[in-house]
């Protein structure tokens, strides 16, 4: 097993928790507004962290420079988000609070989130509402102009705020705007289809990156007083993911890989309702909403081998499984529950379709109760796509899902004020693995981009800048040069390879390692098979791949191999905090970890902290550092959805 | 399935462009438009070519990127749809497809099949926003939106930016896309203060960027992939027009 | 002082604002137009129609009505150039696949053509009616002797049928382009736009066929 090196201090504050963030946010030091365009931050992404985090640090002052990798930084993948984003305004006078919000959040992340965090973000989730509001952001209204909320994803109040199926979209755009607000002033510098490819450090301290340009394949140089990471996710690990095509873990793993810790890179969160892969063809999964499973029913046929259409199988010979082995929650079990479920019916030979990895999700009893028109008005617009994605009628034959990757809950390791282990480096939103533990709830991830670039990054930072701490260089030091060096060699390295396969195709074949052995259920010696496995391959990749074209234009082979080359190493990471991870906890299963029925059995013994990785060099094993997470307020216990 | 594919080559911005004929075979009808291409894409690299680049990334209808012209629609024959959106169903064995970029002057091409729609990013920049510094808000509730206001903001607001209404436009304007931004904060309450003068500016950066102007097609309309209606429009220049007859400042 | 006004018609919406009003009265002056022609069905001999047309080329007021026509015809000519030119330079390549999305009609398409087959026919009907000093003795005389033939009636129709196919798009638009469409009454205001340009069409074309066939009688 892995050497266990320190305990890491997170700089969470103390004393009773509805102070802390107040107290803490008192003691940190603050800079004259005068003074603070003397000082230049990064900001990498422009999702719903980075966008926020640089609209507001212009906005206070600061110079700021933005990268992103579309065209424009209203593509970043937040956009993509559906259902809503939470607060704890009570405005429906439902019994929510603060103090609900941040318990739900605690709970629902299977108590692997760092408490005062977790406080944090349902303190500041109201402010976000009030702010995006302002922004313009369309808000699903009630008749008397009054903000409307829905129930999300089980929970017991009504605290989601929403914009139709479009809530990402419409928040991420009141980001984008404010960030172009400071654009037109001035205070940001937006570099658009740019590729962060190095975190440049000085004495250990962030001070710049390089990126590409991926349109000249131009390396240029940044140099700063912060760097902050705003850049997602990490699910395209698996190929196949309801993430956007150029989500990857790049710009982090480049952190990683120049000192950052990376936390619990194995909890992911598996979506039970996306549309099934039709073929090896598939680029990705999409997803269909939550929402769908309150009126439709989960089955498979309880033979296994059934291959008779639906409509032919008579009532008797369905599996209504989670009704049956969920009679409470039935078909409304939490995420991780539900996707576990249809995995093992299709292990089991259940499964539906000419892959045999799907099951159904059938609205014949809704309509027959509500009739088809009710139907059409709550998931119209879902039964359309579907059934443009499919090429069927959802409303005479029951739809076909299964579960894919959606959402993951680690990151870049970051102490109270977002800072990683890198002095000067700061990681936002998704990227980072603070406040979800080891599953998030639906309408929260919204909500951490937001707080985290709106609110609480504006103030960590500033203190940073204020602390001296700070490693401001000319572009032309030789940590620049180094830095660039290395990223023209590996650029150079990849287009020199030649070899006979696409980056493609060895990229689909890690998804496959990836999805069968560190995807939904994860077994000891599965797990260290696909560290054997992933290790053979990443070999394979470096011997083998080609890649056409040429660096000094835009080359989407090139900018895709890069990608793939370092999933090729975080992949081993995440198999190997898996492995380590002795315990069944949120979207983590080890199948040697169950109880008698089959549920997740966590053990707080010996596994209540976060599993922050330190890099040793590619090929080694990273080593395992420690936040020991107590919980003072919520007591840990076990989740019973029967 | 197999099908012809005659698409638009061009190594860059400065060098010339043409059309090349390709085979693909083993489509099946399941897949994306897109996933077709890369169908494409994995048999031309490894035949030792140079793949066709083109702009995609959410590949499920929302983050604008994808741009195509397929057999001269934009996004291709099925309404309210994005290039991603498209599923090869909606083609037949043996057929003939012409893959064109976005063309506009304000869109130069980058390479093949993809452009730059910076001009775009220029026009919101120029008053596509609210002032509203982050801290300073008042509470959700503070200011009421009656209903069909907000749900007329939402319409516009789903604008995806895809650029599609420029690329569909007779004269390349981009009418579309800066009335659903005018029309989407002008329906605000939020969105008051700065109404008249948002109209100005955003209208003087569309001109500036080389967009031709609207002669009331509405092609735009039929091409948008989130149907934003040619409504939008009638306000834009409503406010565009008592701006400018007040004398306001941009 | 109206600097803001010459920044206005400079800026794409403002060109179009102002070919909308210059659209839209001359349209108005059609319809009074139209109004007095259809004098001509009045009587049998023409001598109320001759009537109006001495009573109107007499009035004083007449050259400056006809300056401002010229300079709204003029006005509406040029933007219309200009704004086409522009239109042609923001796509530099055209697609080599051409569709339309569905937007399109085939008066919007012809706008240019249109608008040139008027501009031709309005210098013909000016050189007819307007210049020829004969005409101004006898107008139903002369309008009966212009239009018994067969090439009158069929420039005149021609003419009056590009006018309609122009107006049929140009009377919503341009009320579009002023801002003046509403979801709620859009549908009205295309109806509207094409019945007006359909009853100005039928309006004038009332002449050359009634007279080519009645073979001149009034």
């Amino acid at each position: 097993m892995s050497a266990f090196n320190s305990q890491l201090n997170s700089h969470s504050p103390t004393g009773p928790i509805e102070d802390r963030w107040t107290n803490h946010r008192f003691d940190l030091n603050l800079i004259n507004p005068a003074n603070r365009r003397k000082f230049k931050v990064i900001v990498v992404g422009t999702g719903l962290a980075g966008g926020s985090a640089a609209a507001t640090l212009a906005e206070m002052g600061y110079e700021v420079t933005s990268f992103c990798i579309q065209d424009s930084p209203r593509r970043a993948h937040s956009i993509a988000a559906q259902g809503g984003i939470n607060a704890s305004k009570n405005y429906q006078n439902d019994g929510d609070s603060t103090y609900r919000l941040f318990y739900d959040t605690v709970k629902g992340g299977d108590f692997r989130a760092r408490e005062s965090n977790v406080y944090r973000l349902a303190q500041v989730s109201g402010q976000i509402i009030d702010q995006c509001a302002a922004q313009g952001v369309p808000f699903a209204r009630e008749y008397g102009g009054y903000l409307a909320n829905r129930s999300f994803g089980g929970a017991q109040v009504s605290r989601t705020f929403y914009a139709r199926g479009q809530t990402g979209q419409q928040l991420l755009i009141g980001a984008y705007s404010a960030l172009m607000r400071q654009v037109s002033a001035g205070k940001v510098e937006l570099l658009p289809r740019r590729e962060m490819v190095e975190l440049v450090t000085v004495d250990g301290v962030a001070s710049g990156v390089v990126v590409r340009n991926l349109i000249t394949g131009e390396y240029e140089r940044h140099a700063a007083d912060a760097v902050l990471l705003c850049t997602g996710g990490y699910g395209n690990v698996f190929f196949l993911s309801t993430n956007a095509q150029a989500s990857n873990v790049t710009a982090a793993w480049r952190c990683h890989k120049k000192g950052a810790y990376f936390a619990n890179p194995c909890f992911t969160q598996i979506h039970p309702t996306c549309i099934p892969v039709s073929g090896d063809h598939q680029s990705k999964l999409t997803l269909m909403s939550e929402s769908l499973r309150n009126d439709g029913r989960v089955w498979v046929p309880a033979k296994a081998g059934d291959t008779r259409a639906p409509a032919d199988i008579p009532e008797s010979e369905r599996d209504y499984y989670l009704e049956r082995r969920y009679p409470s929650f039935g078909n409304l079990v939490p995420r991780d529950v539900a996707s576990r479920a249809s995995k093992l019916e299709c292990d089991e030979g259940r499964g539906i379709g000419n892959t045999g990895l799907a099951v159904y999700l059938d609205f014949a009893d809704a309509i027959k109760r509500d009739g088809e028109d009710a139907i059409r008005q709550r998931y119209g617009n879902l039964f359309q796509m579907y059934q443009m994605i499919t090429g069927e009628d959802p409303y005479r034959t029951p739809m076909r899902i299964f579960p894919a990757v959606h959402y993951t809950m680690g990151g870049l390791w970051v102490d109270y004020n977002l800072q990683t282990t890198v002095p000067g480096l700061f990681a936002l939103g998704e990227a980072n693995f603070s406040d979800h533990g080891a599953n998030r709830l639906g309408a929260s991830a919204l909500m951490q981009g937001l707080s985290d670039g709106y609110f609480v990054a504006p103030a960590t930072i500033t203190a940073h800048l204020a602390s001296g701490n700070v490693k401001r260089v000319s572009i032309d030091h030789p940590a620049f040069e180094e830095a660039e060096a290395h990223a023209k060699a590996r650029s150079n390295k990849l287009l020199s390879i030649q070899g006979g396969r696409t980056v493609e195709g060895l990229h689909r074949d890690l998804g496959q390692i990836m999805w069968d052995m560190v995807g939904m259920s994860r077994s000891g010696a599965g797990l260290r098979d696909a560290i054997s496995q992933i290790r053979a391959l990443r070999e394979e990749f470096w011997s083998e791949v080609r890649v056409p074209g040429e660096n000094s234009h835009l080359n989407p082979s090139l900018e895709k191999a890069g990608r793939v080359a370092d999933f090729m190493e975080f992949g081993e990471l995440m198999a190997q905090d898996a492995l380590n991870r002795e315990e069944s906890c949120g979207g983590h299963f080890r199948e040697e970890h169950q109880t008698e029925d089959g549920e997740a059995a966590r053990n707080d013994e010996d596994f209540s902290y976060a599993a922050a990785w330190e890099h040793q060099g590619v090929d080694k094993e990273a080593s395992l550092n420690k936040e020991d997470l107590t919980f003072e307020y919520v007591k840990p216990s076990t989740r019973s959805y029967k | 399935m197999k099908l012809t594919l005659q698409i638009w080559r061009q190594p860059s911005a400065e060098a010339d462009g043409n059309f090349e004929i390709y085979t693909v075979g083993g489509v099946s009808e399941d897949m994306s438009f897109l996933e077709m291409i890369d169908q494409l894409n994995r048999q031309i690299v490894l035949d030792g070519g140079e793949p066709v680049a083109f702009d995609h990334d959410c590949r499920e209808g929302i983050c604008g990127m994808c741009s195509m012209v397929i057999n001269g629609e934009v996004h291709g024959p099925i309404k309210g749809t994005t290039t991603c959106q498209l599923h090869m169903r909606s083609f037949k064995d043996g057929a003939k497809i012409v893959i064109e970029p976005f063309r506009a002057k304000a869109f130069p091409v980058v390479k093949d099949l993809a452009v730059d729609r910076s001009a775009f990013d220029a026009i919101i920049t120029a008053g596509g926003f609210i002032t509203s510094r982050t801290g300073s808000a008042p509470d959700g509730n503070a200011i009421l939106v009656p209903k069909e206001d907000a749900d007329q903001a939402m319409d516009a607001a789903a604008c995806i930016g895809c650029g599609g209404c420029v690329a569909a436009c007779p004269n390349a304007a981009a009418m579309l896309f800066t009335a659903a931004k005018v029309t989407h904060l002008g329906s605000l309450p939020q969105g008051q203060p700065e109404r008249r003068a948002r109209a100005l500016s955003m209208v003087q950066e569309m001109d500036s960027q080389g967009f031709g102007n609207c002669t009331n097609e509405r092609e735009c309309e039929a091409a948008c992939p989130k149907e934003i209606s040619v409504m939008t429009i009638a306000q834009m220049n409503r406010d565009y027009l008592r701006a400018s007859i007040a004398g306001d400042e941009a | 002082m109206l600097g803001h006004l010459k920044q206005a018609l400079s800026a794409s919406i403002g060109k179009k604002a102002w070919m909308a009003v210059s659209g839209l009265l001359l349209v108005g002056f059609l319809v009074t137009h139209l109004a007095g022609n259809l004098l001509y069905f009045a009587d049998d001999d023409g001598s109320i129609f001759n009537a109006y047309a001495e009573a109107l080329s007499s009035n004083p007021l007449l050259p400056i009505a006809e300056l401002i026509l010229a300079t709204l015809f003029l006005a509406h000519i040029a933007l219309g150039v200009r704004v086409s030119m522009e239109n042609r330079a923001a796509r530099e390549v055209p697609y080599h696949a051409k569709a339309a999305h569905g937007g399109r009609t085939t008066a919007s398409r012809s706008m240019m053509i249109t608008g040139l087959i008027v501009l031709i026919f309005l210098i013909i009907h000016i050189l007819d009616f307007r210049l020829d000093p004969k005409a101004h003795d006898d107008m139903a005389g002369a309008v009966q002797a212009k239009l018994s033939s067969g090439r009158g009636a069929l420039t005149y129709g021609v003419g009056v049928a590009a006018l309609g196919l122009h107006l049929s798009h140009a009377i919503a638009s341009a009320f579009h382009t002023l801002g003046l469409n509403h979801p709620k009454y859009d549908s009205i205001l295309q109806t509207a736009g094409r019945g007006l340009a359909v009853v100005i069409a039928l309006g004038f074309l009332a002449f050359p066929i009634y007279i080519y066939f009645s073979g001149g009688a009034a």
